[in-house]
Formats: structure tokens, sequence, C-alpha cells
């Protein structure tokens, strides 16, 4: 993990080590959740949703136990320098990763109110398609922030105008199947809610690509994070 | 946001410099432990000494009001000046000198007299009191600030040396910022101390640079973090890094002082 030279007390190491393998178990979990949860809308398999639906429990439990250990370690070892950089990212990394699950959890749900309903076409696979593009920035994030890679961690976040610019598409691809016959409206809505999740999961990620920016050079990136989310300003609704 | 009333402030409130130090170095006989250091200690700000034991705090802070003078084979080289003045010309008297830069040590050091002795001994012969009601009130402020007054008042005509080590510890602060000092040196003040004196300590250090210039060594990361806005970090009679105290704790630019705050083998 993190190629730095060993503290004094060792029992610390260790505390820091299995802190961050808990962030890397967590991770995992979620990136599982949000393939899962797009594999179970297309298919309409309500099983699965179901089970991305309870499993959301355990990546809960996750995140209480590394806020747990994370206050554990403040207090016992008030810790400095790269070591308080850690504890704060892992704080901050896991609430992200936490929402994360959330929103999966919030498609699955949907997922089970839209089973009977014809789905509106090409937009379940345009949904998965986004989803796919968060998981792989979700990897890449966890990635970049086990080798503490800050070039790594930049693409990531650059990554995200693609989701934004995902959900622009989506957005008016609804809104012109809703005109076009009103009886599309529930489910439209059930999925722009799906979609917008997915761009919200897109902005937790950016912001643990930022956690692991803050972690290995000590500041957070200072350009504007770079936003291609345009629906509320343009004129589209009017 | 916290409520910035409660926490020290953590930036340097000005520019004034107090103390120039250049090229500095310390000898002890042939044994060099401080090795040409340059620092500015600025006006009403808190600096503090972290290092590893040995790396040459206590004689770094000694030079300050030439306390080195009293060691016969201590030997300072360069150029060092409190308020423009080079502080080892032929002219200065170190008396006065340490009038105006007090120290407290790293072992507590009462004189062999009373409690209120200790405390006035100062004030007296830099006349500072112009009565016995003015030099009464002068020693109670004083034991106010080092915390110590309430254990103290009832027997202030008792020795000084038959206090508790922290209790000694917090009479030699007293006695201490009884002069009024400009520059206010302490040298791992809160060593002895249990964590409520410590607080008072800390409290007082902070109301003190409101005023004046405080320097400070110590071997808690923690204290250093809490109570200054400057920190140098020496190793092996070398100053390796000088900043803002934040940026020291959160993101220090050298290697050895990141492996030194986080408690790592460097
Ligand atoms: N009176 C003295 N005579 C000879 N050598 C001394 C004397 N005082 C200090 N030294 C040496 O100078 C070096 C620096 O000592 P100093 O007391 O300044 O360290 P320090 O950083 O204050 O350590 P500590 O944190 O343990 O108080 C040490 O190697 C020490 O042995
Ligand atoms: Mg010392």
């Amino acid at each position: 993990m993190d190629k730095q030279d060993q503290h004094i007390a060792s029992v610390y190491d260790r505390d820091l080590e299995g802190i961050q393998a808990a962030i890397m178990k967590m991770g995992g979990k979620v990136e599982q959740a949000i393939h899962d949860a797009a594999r179970a809308l297309v298919k309409r398999d309500l099983e699965l949703a179901e089970t991305v639906r309870l499993r959301d429990k355990d990546i809960d439990q996750l995140d209480s136990e590394i806020n747990e250990d994370v206050v554990r370690v403040i207090a016992l070892r008030a810790p400095m320098g790269s070591d308080l950089r850690t504890v704060i990212s892992v704080m901050k990394v896991s609430a992200n990763l936490e929402r994360v699950g959330d929103y999966a959890k919030n498609m699955a749900k949907r997922t089970m109110i839209l089973a009977d309903a014809s789905p509106v076409e090409g937009t379940e696979l345009a949904l998965q398609r986004m989803t796919k593009e968060v998981e792989n920035m979700l990897q890449q994030a966890l990635d970049a922030y086990i080798r503490r890679d800050a070039d790594l961690a930049q693409t990531v976040r650059e990554m995200d105008e693609e989701v934004d610019q995902m959900y622009n598409a989506l957005f008016r691809e609804f809104l012109t199947h809703m005109m076009e016959d009103p009886r599309n409206i529930s489910v439209c809505m059930h999925m722009h809610f799906m979609a917008k999740n997915i761009e919200r999961m897109g902005d937790h990620v950016t912001s643990i690509a930022e956690q692991v920016i803050f972690l290995t050079t000590g500041e957070m990136p200072e350009d504007e994070r770079p936003k291609a989310d345009n629906t509320s300003t343009e004129g589209t609704l009017s | 946001m916290l409520d910035d009333t409660n926490l020290a402030e953590t930036t340097v409130a000005n520019d004034d410099i107090k103390i120039a130090a250049r090229d500095v170095s310390v000898y002890y006989g042939d044994n060099q432990a401080i090795k040409g250091v340059d620092v500015d200690i600025a006006d009403r700000t808190v600096t503090a000494f972290i290092g590893p034991s040995g790396c040459g705090k206590s004689t770094f802070l000694r030079c300050f009001n030439r306390m080195n003078d009293t060691i016969d084979i201590c030997r300072v080289t360069g150029d060092i000046r409190l308020d423009g003045e080079d502080i080892n010309a032929k002219s200065v008297d170190p008396v006065q000198l340490r009038a105006k830069v007090g120290m407290v040590f790293q072992k507590p050091n009462p004189f062999p007299k009373s409690i209120y002795d200790n405390v006035a001994y100062g004030p007296r012969i830099h006349g500072l009191a112009k009565s016995k009601a003015d030099l009464d009130d002068i020693v109670e402020k004083s034991l106010r600030r080092g915390a110590i007054w309430d254990e103290v008042k009832d027997r202030l005509h008792a020795p000084g040396t038959g206090l508790s080590g922290g209790q000694q510890q917090r009479l030699c602060i007293a006695r201490a910022v009884a002069t009024e000092p400009e520059v206010l040196l302490m040298d791992e003040p809160c060593s002895a101390l249990d964590p409520i004196a410590t607080a008072q300590v800390e409290e007082l250090i902070d109301e003190l640079r409101q005023t004046y210039s405080v320097v400070i060594v110590t071997h808690s990361m923690q204290q250093a973090a809490r109570v200054s806005q400057k920190t140098a970090f020496f190793h092996l009679g070398n100053l390796v890094e000088f900043g803002e105290t934040t940026q020291i704790f959160t993101n220090p630019k050298d290697k050895l002082t990141e492996s030194y705050i986080t408690g790592r083998i460097g």
C-alpha cells in the first residue's frame, strides 16, 4: 500500500492498513452493487434487485465500522502529516462510497416498481452504459487510491464529464418520450430518477478522486471541477 | 464552522520580526551542537521548536537571551538581533537582556526563597513596583497567569522549593512573566504538568501572544500544533524545516520532518 517507512509503533501501521483494507473491501461491494443494479434493471431481474437492496446494509455497516476505527486512531494516535491526510481521506471516501451504495439501492427499488411496465426503447441500455462508465471510474479511483496515483485520479475527475453528457442526452430523450405519449410519463420519471442517481454517483466518485489528490499532494485540486450537467441551466424546461 | 474564538489562531498576524538569527552555530568544546541556523522569530507570534532529543533545541533557545554565556565550554558564533540590535554586542548587559527575553527552563529551578520572593525578585531588581501594594498586585497577577495562585495563595511565604515538581514549574512561569518580558522562551514548560495545568499554561501562552513573542520547545506534537503559528523542526543541529504550523503538521515538505511528526523510523 503506502510505501512509506514504518511507524515506530507497529500497531499504528496495522491500524492504518486495516482501515484502508476496509475501504477497499467497501469499494468492491459498491462496485458490485452498481453493476448489479443496472443488470437487474435491464434483465428485469427482481431477485437481483432485491439482493442489491439487502446488501446495502453491509455497505452501511462497513461505513460505520470505518468511522469507528478512524475515531479510535485519531483519539489514540493523534495522526500528523500524511497519516492525518490518510485518516481524513478514509472518512470522506467511506462517506462517498456509502452514498453511491444508497443510489444503487434506490435504483434497485425503482426497478422493482417498474417490474411490469414495458421498457421505453433504448433508454435502459443507455442507463446501463452510463452505469458502466461510473463503475469504470470507481475502479480507477480505487486503484489510484491504493497506488497513491494523483495523475490517475485526475483522469478519473475528467471522466465525470462523459457521465454528465450521457445524463444530458438521456434527460432530453426522456422528455421527448413523455411529450410523445403521456402514458410514458410514469416510467420515464422513474428512469429519469435513476439516470440522475447515476449522475450523482459520478460526482461522488469524482470527490473520491479529489481525496486521492489531497492524500498524495497535500492539496485539493484547485481548478474548477469539469461540469457538463447543464439541464438545470439550459432552456429545455421552458 | 467551528467558532473561531475557541481555536488558537493558526496564521501569523504580522510580519514584524522580533528576533533575527543568522548563521548561528553553537559549540560545546569541539562538539558542534547548532550548525549555521537562520531563523526569524515574528513578533506577537508563538513559535514552536520541535525535534528529537539532543538535536539542539534547548541550546538554540538559550542563544536568544545569552544563557549559553553561563556555560564555560560553550561558544556561540553568528548574528542574533533583537529589534535589530545585536544582542551579543559588548554594550548589551546580559541581565537587562534577560529581563526583556525571559525564560522558563526545562527543569524547574525555583530560587531557595519564599514563593512570594521568587516572583517578586525580578520586578524588584528592575524597579517595576512603586509600592508594596503594587508589588503584591504583580505577584498575585503573575501567580494567576502561571495557573498556580489558588494552590499557593495561603502559603506565599513558604519556600518555593517545597512545592511539587509541576507546581515549581508553574511558579517558574509566574516568575518569568512577572517582569513582563517582550519575548518569553519556554523550554518544555509542560513536561511535568497534568492536563489541567497544561491547558492553563497553553491558555496563558495564547494570552501572551497578543502582546509578546513566545518561543516554546515541546516534545508534544499536539501541543506544538495547538499553541503555535510557526514551527521549526531541528535535526542533528540543523534547522530542517521552518514554516506555518498548519503546513508543517498537515503537509511537511521535508521527508525528515514527515518521519518525525508521524512517528516513523526516518
Ligand atoms: N552543557 C553541555 N555541555 C556539553 N554538551 C552539551 C551541553 N548541553 C547540551 N550539550 C549537547 O548539545 C547537543 C544538543 O543538546 P540540547 O540540550 O540543546 O538538545 P535538546 O534538543 O534540547 O534535547 P532534549 O529534547 O533532550 O531536551 C546534545 O548533543 C548535547 O549532548
Ligand atoms: Mg532540551
